[in-house]
Formats: C-alpha cells, sequence, structure tokens
C-alpha cells in the first residue's frame, strides 16, 4: 500500500504542478525568515554571552589598610564559589593604567601632585555566575567586609544584556510561532485544494472499499513533500547566502567573519518543513466519513 | 448477527426513507450463498437503494440487514472497507475514474485491497479480456463508448473475485448480443461460487432461468417468483 501511496502522491505533486511549486515558494519564504531570524537571535545570544567573560568586580579599599587586613580579606574572597581570580592593584598601579588609558589626554593629570586613587582589588568571577542577581549578592558580602569602602559591579551593564538576551528570544519566539502557523495553513490550504478536486475520486475509492489509510497517507505524504522541498529550498538559499555573500564580503568587512552560522539548526530545515507540511496536510484531511 | 452461515444476505423488515419519503417499505427476504437473485421492478421502485444498503453506502432506518454474517445496522466505519471488500459493485452511474485509464480503473480494485503489482497485471489483464476489453487498456473511459464503459465496470467489480456481486442494470447499455455476453460472464462467476444479486428491467435476463426473482413496485416487495 505505501509504494502506491507514493505514486499517487507524486501523479498529483505532477498534475498539480503550478499550485505545488507556488505553496513550495511560498512555505521557502516563510521558512527564509525564521531562519534569519534563528541566525540573528543565535549571533546576538553568543556575543552577549562571551560579554560577561570579561566582567570584573572591583572593591575599593579603605585607605591605609594594613598588609595583613588585606591578606585576609583576598583569602577570603577566593574562597567564594563565584570567584574565579582576585588581584591587588595598587593605588600606583592603577594611576599607570589611568594614564595609559588617558595617555593622549595627559591634562586631565596636570596639577595633581598625590594620586586620588584607591587601592583596589579585581575580584574576576566564573563565567556560569554571571548573571545580574548573582552579582548583586557577591557585592553585598563584600561591602560587609571590614577594609572595603565601595563595590563597584557594572550592574546596569549585566541587567541591559540580560534584558536584550531576553528580549531577542521572546521576539524569535513570537515569530517562529507566526510563521510555522502561516506555513502550517499554506499546506492546509493546499491539501484542501487538492482533496476537493479529487472528491470524486476519493468517494469510488471508499466505495471499493479503501481504508480510511489508503485515502489518507497519499495527501499526507503531498504535504509532506511540498514542505520538505519548501526546506531544501530554504536550505539552498540560506547556504549560498552564507557561503558566497558572506564569506565573500567578510574579506572587505571583517565584522562579518566573526557571525556564526547555526549549522545543524538549518540542516534540520527540510525536516522542519516536512513536519510543518504533514501536520498542515493532516488538518485539511480531516475526519472522513464513510 | 446470521446465525445460519449459508446464508449470504438477510433483510428483516427493512425500510429507507430520503427526506421523509419512502423509497423502501418493510422489505424481507433472504438470499442464500451461491444464489444467483435478481431484483426488478419500474424505475424508481428502489433497486439501486436496496443495493446500496447491501455495501452500507446507505444505512437502513428501521429493520434489520446483515450481509456476510454483518450486522450492517451496526457495523463500525473501519469495518465498512472490509464489508466492500466482499462485494464487487456494478454501479448503475458507473463510477469509472475520468483521468485514468481502463487498467488502472480496474486495477484500483486490487490497489485497494493492497495486492502486488505483478499480480495485478494478471489480474486485470485477465479480467479485461474476459469482457473483450484487452485492447482497450491504455484508452481512457470517454474514449470508450456506453456499453464498453459498462464493461470495465464488470471487469473491476469481478476482478479481485469477491464473495458476493451486486449489479446494478449491467446491461443497460448493452445491444442483446453482448448482454448475452456478459451474463455468460456472470453464470460462470456464480459457477465458482460468488453470490450474485442483478437488478434490472431487463425480463430477458431471468426469463426461463429457473432463477430467483424479487420484484420491487414504489417501495414494496411485491412478490418473490422465479425467472
Ligand atoms: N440520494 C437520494 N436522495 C433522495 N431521493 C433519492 C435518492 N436516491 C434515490 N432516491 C429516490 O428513491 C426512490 C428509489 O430510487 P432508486 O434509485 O432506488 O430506484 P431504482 O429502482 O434504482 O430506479 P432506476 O430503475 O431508475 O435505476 C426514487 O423515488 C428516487 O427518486
Ligand atoms: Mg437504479
Amino acid at each position: 500500500m505505501a509504494p502506491y501511496a507514493f505514486r499517487l502522491a507524486l501523479q498529483s505533486l505532477i498534475r498539480e504542478k503550478w499550485i505545488n511549486l507556488l505553496s513550495i515558494l511560498t512555505i521557502a519564504s516563510g521558512l527564509l525568515v525564521i531562519s534569519v531570524t534563528l541566525f540573528a537571535a543565535y549571533n546576538i545570544d553568543a556575543a552577549t554571552r562571551r560579554l560577561p567573560e570579561k566582567f570584573s568586580m572591583i572593591l575599593y579599599l579603605e585607605d591605609n589598610t594594613p598588609q595583613d587586613r588585606l591578606e585576609s580579606i583576598m583569602t577570603a574572597l577566593r574562597k567564594k564559589r563565584a570567584v574565579s581570580s582576585v588581584r591587588f592593584i595598587s593605588k600606583d598601579e592603577a594611576i599607570k593604567e589611568l594614564r595609559g588609558l588617558l595617555k593622549n589626554s595627559n591634562y586631565v593629570f596636570e596639577g595633581l601632585d598625590e594620586n586620588p586613587l584607591p587601592d583596589s582589588i579585581e575580584v574576576k568571577l566564573k563565567k556560569e555566575a554571571v548573571t545580574a542577581e548573582a552579582v548583586k549578592k557577591i557585592s553585598e558580602e563584600a561591602q560587609t567586609i571590614k577594609g572595603i569602602k565601595e563595590v563597584d559591579y557594572g550592574e546596569k551593564f549585566l541587567a541591559a544584556i540580560h534584558s536584550v538576551r531576553s528580549g531577542v528570544t521572546t521576539i524569535g519566539i513570537v515569530l517562529i510561532a507566526i510563521i510555522s502557523a502561516g506555513i502550517i495553513f499554506v499546506c492546509y490550504s493546499t491539501v484542501k485544494i487538492l482533496f476537493y478536486r479529487r472528491s470524486d475520486e476519493i468517494e469510488t475509492f471508499k466505495l471499493l472499499g479503501a481504508t480510511k489509510t489508503f485515502i489518507r497517507l497519499p495527501f499526507l505524504i503531498e504535504g509532506g513533500i511540498i514542505g520538505a522541498s519548501g526546506g531544501l529550498a530554504t536550505l539552498l538559499g540560506v547556504m549560498m547566502f552564507y557561503y558566497i555573500v558572506i564569506a565573500r564580503l567578510s574579506a572587505a568587512i571583517p565584522l562579518l567573519s566573526t557571525l556564526l552560522f547555526p549549522r545543524t539548526v538549518f540542516l534540520s530545515l527540510p525536516l522542519i518543513g516536512l513536519f510543518l507540511g504533514i501536520t498542515g496536510a493532516a488538518i485539511a484531511i480531516g475526519r472522513l466519513r464513510y | 448477527m446470521t446465525v445460519d452461515s449459508s446464508i449470504m444476505i438477510s433483510f428483516s423488515t427493512a425500510s429507507k426513507e430520503y427526506d421523509n419519503q419512502t423509497a423502501l417499505r418493510d422489505i424481507t427476504f433472504m438470499v442464500e450463498k451461491g444464489e444467483m437473485v435478481f431484483i426488478t421492478g419500474p424505475s424508481g421502485s428502489g433497486k439501486t437503494t436496496l443495493l446500496k444498503l447491501i455495501y452500507s453506502a446507505e444505512r437502513p432506518d428501521s429493520g434489520h440487514i446483515s450481509v456476510a454474517g454483518w450486522d450492517i445496522n451496526n457495523l463500525k466505519e473501519s469495518t465498512i472497507p472490509l464489508l466492500r471488500r466482499h462485494i464487487g459493485v456494478v454501479f448503475q452511474d458507473f463510477r469509472l475514474l475520468a483521468n485514468r485509464n481502463i487498467f488502472d480503473n480496474v486495477a484500483m480494485a486490487l490497489r485497494i485491497r493492497g495486492a502486488a503489482e505483478r499480480e495485478i497485471k494478471t489480474k486485470v489483464y485477465e479480467s479485461l479480456k474476459s469482457v473483450g476489453l484487452r485492447h482497450k487498456s491504455d484508452s481512457y473511459p470517454r474514449n470508450l463508448s456506453g456499453g464498453e464503459q459498462q464493461r470495465v465496470v464488470i471487469a473491476r467489480a469481478t476482478v479481485a473475485e469477491p464473495n458476493l456481486l451486486l449489479a446494478d442494470e449491467p446491461t443497460g447499455n448493452l445491444d442483446a448480443d453482448t448482454a448475452e455476453g456478459v451474463m455468460r460472464i456472470f453464470k460462470n462467476i456464480n459457477a465458482k461460487g460468488t453470490t450474485i444479486m442483478i437488478a434490472t428491467h431487463n425480463k430477458e435476463l431471468y426469463r426461463n432461468t429457473g432463477k430467483k426473482v424479487i420484484r420491487l413496485d414504489s417501495g414494496n416487495l411485491v412478490d418473490v417468483g422465479k425467472g
């Protein structure tokens, strides 16, 4: 039965080639929008994920903290689970770094006979610990340690990254949901049209003793092939775009070469199309009655 | 449920209405396995409706019907295809598939049953040969005469060797000689054990056959006699 169902599906695909081609292209455009969304979300996510690695927290010390007090603060910090490294930065080192950073605007330091910067401790956190809440908690704990005057951490920066990421995720999910529904609808309408065009034939099949599966299977296969072809067309388009356009342009625009290509996601496009196509077809056939 | 396993069809006070208009009223009769039975009566008397009740294209409004041991009144939807695979039907309106050639039209009866392609090939050609249309296998229904189309329908109804053959006006478009040929085919099939019911206006088909003849008039069973 299955081979014959494939034959019926192929016959219908050829017989109704224009309708089918049109829906394949429509599905491909929908999947293309999904792909672009995924591509953007994936890259934004990857970029913001790497940012916290560079994140550090600065603890400013009270003036003239004795050496043994300093040692005990540093050991206490190292013992914390979220901390990956702790470094003492003396006020002299700090001003040197600052001078280095501002070497084109040296006038800032003119007239300074005393170093205004305090001694400080730089604390780097483990990657997985860098979330807005965790950092806040650690900074509050640090603030209670005797000898620490002030804690500076990029609270706003972290919160901003977090909201960008969740924003991108939300928009991506909503967009993908809407377009997936659209693709299912395209497959639904196509199969519905094909089903109506063949309703006479289906009636005869039933009278000759065809089971529901015999009647349904060709339409499910056809819907699946339409969906998968749409996915395949999108995959080809995306690959061409990536390997030809991006690869060539990144010679001129180096930033492009840092873009990541979620290969497995894109390779599964035909499968996604297949699934959406079969779903649309199944809804279109609905419940058969004898 | 029919208890007696020698009974193919049994109607007991079965009635059928279309939009409150009675098409069949309190019909009671039995057909034994291996019998050849004729149904006759004027146009609109309910012959086609009676056959439709047997292959469950219509359901009775009252009374009871059983076919080949199946309780037609309480048939599950999923069982209907199984019932129909036991039955070959020569439809009065042919029901040929216009966009498929004659071979594929006849083959459909076997494909629906999941037969292998090689078996399909032998059986379809054999069946087409028996109705004298072997040479038309590549033609399309619209290019065949009415009588030729009718014979294709007969080939499709018999190709899967059903236990029960229902023929609705099978000689309606045939000249006397061809009709005689078709009757010969039916007699051969019947001789191999297939139960046959033929609905017809044509008295010539059952005259002097000694077969059971069910007479309908305006939905009533007038009598069950012998041809
Ligand atoms: N689907 C239907 N809807 C409504 N009425 C119907 C339907 N099918 C048949 N009828 C009516 O039921 C009655 C019996 O019809 P049926 O087709 O069984 O007659 P028949 O004996 O086969 O006639 P013929 O010899 O012309 O084929 C007729 O009055 C017909 O108009
Ligand atoms: Mg009739």
